[in-house]
């Protein structure tokens, strides 16, 4: 009796310490390793790591941190261009050709030698690629077949340039900073190509490893990625043949995470060093913990929702001008979006040249319901939004939801993610789409091009801009405003011309531009050196480090 | 000697409980008497057909009992507060809409689901397995393997592998559940009928001349109703589960629809720090599922003598 009492007792007490032991254990084990960075990051917009090709914002930071360009922005003052490759560079008289001199013994991280040639190969592959970054380059008069005569490498450190226009020097090096100008490694690409049949849309023989590339890396950048798995991770590691200041830690892993709330927990647990998408609650609750901190940056990034002019009624003018009286912005910006945007209504996000601040537009049922009228639609519509399931657009597109509703309008909220919610969108068949744009460079330009140009409004229109996307056939005066003032030498006639074009689009184009991001980040306090860029592709992480 | 027979008053309760009934009407009035006899004897049962009787109660007069609009908020002041706060005895969402209003309003979807998939699924149920008991052979064969097919698959999957296909929204919903839970209701339906295909009154009834299609129809499917009815009650509960599953991943009833899985899947987001706006539609699907599991384990034991001691 005593005896089998004595090992029940022992079987309690070695399960109790097991319980004991498996309870402790995720506390032990769960901090991240010292070399490594974990990065929690909803990344399900990355549909290619293909520089040529990819124009989604996660992906830019993942670019941004594995390849490098000719040259890049000043992390400190934005308004300035430095070398990243290139040593030097001059402009010629005319304003039309560019000479590149590249900085010696440069090197991939294949080991392969980086020289002008590659750097031309990638420009020549990104302009016959012909993916939806590729309008950066052909604004400036390259195409298919000149690009080779127009992007060459002199000699195997010298690279020129030619553009179409005299436009002003800044421009022209704001867009060279943008991921598709990135420099990929030739020998490396062509091993992977495949051989593809030349075809009335795709005119060469190689697709120059577009298909590879998707998941492939083949950079120069202070990060190599490993590897890309869809809604998962991305891997980097530290290239150790990178050529400026050497990568801190040796890798680092981008998680796949959608939730604010599962960051804020994985944060607080030690499972991920740097939380990225957290809601204006969670960022509270992170701000008051110990060993925690945050960051922020103002983000050329601005959200909006956009009506699709293929859509008879939302093609009305009226309508157009309604749907921007039926935004509940103050509410929106106190509540949904605080702390980690600010309320703003025009297409450039403040800091970028000629940026304008005005609000025209606030909540005003009664005027939307009378242009409604005008419209002849009394009793409303049915309508549907796309929306990427993620925050804080749903949270907008519901509350979109309900002040419509008090105009008629009947808006159903068909909810995706983010790939297929774009692709929908590049293929224009949405209705209303709500979103960010991000700048792909830091220039006016990059905004007022995507929001006012269209040259050619078809369905198989090349210049696949925002206002191309939503078939809105911009008026001509506005276009030329905007592509005179690429022109324009003088910055402050510059910033003029793009204040007054603000005011006009605002007005009548079918952008309802909401809110500008501000955007946030916890991390712990372990990290140094942790800093968010001006844009999605300067949030760089080879100068943090780990105590 | 004559006997005096003394007729009990029609109604009373001797009337109803006569074993020597003069009418068919009688008899049937009795025997309905004597289920709800069983069945509330059963307590638990009755507190169970009381939460039901509510839930049809709530979802009647959803209009007049709720006490603000489901799906017009106010944002900018009355986001997320606690329950209790005046006004809002539930507390309010992230879209600053009262939650008790929402969660009065979503019992109508609720309601909806479960009656739909059971008017869907049960017949189609009934139908498949009678016809197969009774048939036998080759049909028996080909029906079974189909329902076998359907078994195969969990029930949560393939609902959200059809739904996927079907596009999102609580019509699709419905038919997905609806399809996905049949099968059972054919095994059981099926039992039954082999139970009585060789029995007395069925070789009765086909002497008369009466073809198979009366006999199904007429003869072994009300037999197999009882049994039928106790099974789809005791799965209401997991077709509400089901429903709430595929609204909280997004793929049932869309916003600002006030679904209960799905405004558990908009409080998430809060649990930490504003727990009620998830915990408020996870008792409500608690309450209720709990209603219909008591309600089906009533029926059951009132329904079906041989389970009723066990």
């Amino acid at each position: 009796m005593m005896n089998s009492l004595n090992r029940r007792v022992r079987i309690l007490s070695a399960g109790a310490a097991l319980a004991l032991i498996t309870l402790a254990a995720p506390q032990a084990f769960a901090a991240t390793p010292a070399d490594t960075l974990v990065e929690g990051f909803a990344i399900d917009d990355i549909i290619t790591i293909d520089p040529g090709e990819a124009f989604e914002l996660s992906t830019a930071e993942v670019t941004a941190n594995s390849y490098s360009k000719l040259v890049g922005l000043d992390p400190a003052d934005t308004s300035k261009v430095v070398g990243d490759l290139a040593e030097s560079w001059t402009v010629s008289d005319d304003g039309m050709t560019y000479t590149f001199k590249l900085k010696p013994d440069l090197k991939f991280a294949s080991g392969n030698p980086l020289t002008a040639e590659d750097v031309a190969f990638s420009f020549e592959r990104a302009v016959k690629l012909d993916k939806s970054p590729a309008f950066l380059l052909t604004q400036f008069g390259l195409t298919g077949d000149n690009v080779t005569e127009k992007a060459k490498a002199t000699d195997a450190t010298t690279f020129t340039f030619t553009v179409d226009k005299a436009y002003a020097p800044s421009f022209v090096l704001n867009v060279l900073t943008a991921t598709v100008a990135s420099v990929v490694d030739k020998k490396v690409v062509m091993e992977h190509a495949k051989p593809m049949t030349p075809s009335a849309e795709y005119k060469y023989d190689t697709d120059f490893g577009n298909e590879w590339m998707k998941t492939g890396y083949a950079g120069s950048g202070p990060y190599k990625t490993m590897a890309w798995r869809a809604n998962e991770a991305v891997i980097m590691e530290a290239n150790p043949n990178y050529y400026g200041e050497k990568p801190k830690l040796k890798r680092v892993i981008y998680r796949h995470m959608k939730e604010s709330s599962g960051q804020r927990l994985a944060l607080e647990n030690g499972d991920i060093d740097v939380a990225r998408n957290l809601e204006p609650n969670d960022l509270k609750a992170i701000e008051g913990k110990d060993g925690l901190s945050s960051t922020s940056a103002p983000k050329g990034t601005i959200y909006y929702f956009s009506l699709n002019q293929k859509n008879e009624n939302l093609a009305k003018p009226e309508v157009v001008e309604a749907m921007k009286y039926l935004v509940d912005y103050d509410a929106i910006g106190a509540t949904l979006i605080k702390g980690i945007g600010e309320i703003h209504q025009t297409f450039l996000p403040k800091g970028q040249l000629g940026a304008s601040d005005e609000k025209p537009y606030k909540l005003d049922v009664a005027k939307a319901k009378e242009l409604l009228e005008k419209a002849g639609l009394k009793d409303g519509f049915s309508v549907t939004m796309d929306v990427r399931n993620t925050q804080p657009v749903t949270g907008i597109a519901e509350s979109v939801q309900q002040t419509l509703a008090q105009a008629g309008i009947k808006l159903s909220i068909i909810p995706g993610d983010g790939k297929q919610t774009l692709t929908k969108y590049r293929a224009r068949t949405h209705d209303i789409y709500i979103g960010q744009w991000g700048s792909d460079y830091f220039d006016p330009n990059s905004n007022a091009e995507t929001f006012t140009v269209n040259p050619d409004n078809s369905d198989e229109g090349k210049s696949k801009t925002l206002a191309w996307r939503n078939a809105w056939d911009v008026p001509k005066e506005l276009s030329d405003a905007s592509k005179g003032a690429l022109l324009e030498k003088d910055a402050a006639k510059r910033a003029a011309i793009y204040q007054d074009l603000q005011k006009k689009v605002a007005a009548v184009s079918p952008f309802v531009i909401v809110f500008q991001q501000t955007e946030v980040a916890g991390y712990s306090s372990k990290l140094k050196g942790y800093k968010l860029g001006p844009s999605f592709d300067t949030n760089f992480v080879h100068t943090v480090s780990k105590d | 000697m004559s006997v005096v027979e003394q007729t009990p008053k029609p109604y009373s309760r001797d009337w109803l409980l006569s074993d020597r009934p003069t009418s068919r009407h009688q008899a049937r009035l009795g025997r309905a008497y004597v289920i709800w006899r069983r069945f509330s004897e059963n307590r638990l049962a009755l507190v169970g057909l009381g939460i039901i009787i509510l839930l049809l109660f709530v979802a009647a007069f959803a209009n007049v009992l709720a006490p603000h609009n489901p799906v017009q908020g106010d944002l900018m002041n009355a986001r997320l507060l606690p329950p209790g706060s005046p006004g809002y005895w539930l507390g309010t969402d992230d879209q600053g809409r009262d939650i008790l209003s929402r969660l009065i309003h979503g019992s109508r979807l609720t309601l909806m689901v479960i009656v739909l998939v059971a008017v869907i699924a049960a017949p189609i149920g009934l139908i498949v397995g009678t016809v197969s008991g009774y048939a036998g052979g080759w049909i028996d064969a080909i029906l079974m393997r189909i329902t076998d097919i359907f078994l195969a698959f969990p029930k949560l999957v393939l609902a959200l592998a059809l739904v996927a296909a079907l596009g999102p929204g609580i019509e699709n919903a419905i038919l997905a559940i609806a399809v996905t839970s049949w099968p059972p209701y054919a095994r059981i339906a099926r039992a039954e009928t082999l139970t009585f295909r060789n029995s007395e009154f069925i070789s009765a009834v086909k002497l008369m001349g009466a073809s198979p299609f009366r006999i199904v129809l007429r003869h072994v499917m009300p037999l197999c109703l009882s049994s039928l009815i106790v099974r789809v009650t005791l799965d209401m509960a997991g077709i509400i589960l089901t429903a709430a599953g595929l609204g909280f991943l997004g793929l049932g009833a869309q916003p600002p629809l006030p679904e209960w899985g799905a405004m558990i899947a908009s409080g998430r987001r809060f649990i930490l720090d504003q727990w009620w706006v998830a915990a408020m539609p996870g008792f409500a699907i608690l309450i209720v599922s709990l209603g219909f599991n008591l309600l089906g384990d009533g029926l059951r034991d009132a329904l079906d003598p041989k389970e009723a001691g066990q």
